[in-house]
């Protein structure tokens, strides 16, 4: 109960805090693998890279949306549709990143190709309609549907190639990833938003993140040992 | 047993070591060298044109070769660990 009162006393710094995080790890995951791209021009870091980009975008907003929450209704409403279609963007191109070479052809661009701007569409759409009927659940059934399929792929990728062992770890990652979109759809429409669920959401997240940023790190480190 | 087919990036790998290894070598030299076919020599040595990998020079009598840049060293040093990258993130 006191942990309870003291996340709600301290909300405001904690939401700011957690976003500052989280948008500071995605981008150093985005820095971390500017080399590997610039050399190698490979299409899978490319998107695994607009992947934390946009993660990192959409938790800049939220801690901008959670700055000005008291300033303007209408402030407030443009950025929690801005926050979404990042965030839902963000995990589109993590789940393209395991499939692209079943899709793309080589002249592919990876940000604007007909397949993404499909993603694009479907992101605004979705945006559009949770904040028109005030709700999450079309981002949140989004983002389990993707973290699901995700974890499936990855999950084979890490039976596949028994050397590179970091992979087990990348499907751990994807399982917090859709451990978290879980949460946080049952904390809408079970949980009335508790304040206790929405702390464990956080920290699942941030473990999805900080994983993802250790497998970066360790292997950008370790240069050509196997992580 | 049937050899494994090369990954995309160990092909561009051993271009890159085959240039890198004869200095300046000559399209019909690298294209044997390669072991591909004469279609998808001309594909990978397009993109690594592109990505300024190699570069193609001509000399006095007007005969073509190719030669490693700057970039292309840089790839050959880091390509264990983006090959690493890949594996480990299913890329």
């Amino acid at each position: 109960m006191e942990l309870s009162l003291l996340i709600l006393q301290n909300k405001w710094i904690l939401e700011l805090a957690y976003a500052l995080l989280i948008a500071s790890i995605s981008l150093i995951i985005f820095s971390k693998t500017d080399k590997f791209f610039r050399l190698s021009l490979h299409h899978g870091i490319k998107y695994f890279r607009n992947a934390f980009l946009f993660y990192a975008v959409a938790f800049i907003a939220r801690y901008i949306f959670g700055v000005f929450s008291d300033l303007s209704i209408n402030y407030t409403e443009v950025l929690r549709v801005f926050f979404e279609y990042f965030l839902i963007m963000a995990g589109f191109f993590l789940l393209y990143s395991l499939v692209w070479k079943k899709f793309d052809s080589k002249k592919d661009s990876s940000m604007f190709n007909g397949r993404i701007m499909i993603f694009h569409v479907i992101a605004l759409v979705i945006a559009i309609m949770d904040n028109l009927w005030q709700t999450y659940f079309f981002m949140f059934s989004s983002q389990i549907i993707i973290f699901l399929s995700a974890s499936f792929i990855s999950y084979k990728n890490s039976r596949k190639v028994k050397s590179a062992k970091f992979s087990k770890f990348y499907f751990i990652a994807m399982l917090l990833g859709l451990g978290a979109w879980i949460m946080n759809f049952l904390a809408e429409f079970y949980f009335n938003w508790r304040h206790l669920v929405l702390l464990d959401v956080g920290i699942i997240n941030t473990m999805f993140f900080l994983l993802i940023l250790y497998g970066v790190i360790k292997i950008t480190k370790n240069g050509s040992k196997k992580a | 047993m049937a050899a494994k087919k090369r990954e995309r990036l160990d092909v561009i790998r051993d271009i890159l070591n085959t240039v890198r290894e004869n200095r300046q070598i000559k399209p019909t030299r690298l294209l044997y060298a390669s072991n591909l076919s004469p279609q998808m020599f001309k594909e990978y040595i397009n993109e690594l044109l592109e990505k300024k990998f190699i570069k193609l020079e001509v000399d006095g009598k007007e005969k073509k070769f190719f030669s490693l840049a700057k970039r292309g060293q840089d790839f050959i040093q880091e390509y264990k660990v983006i090959e690493n990258f890949i594996e480990n993130f299913g890329l």
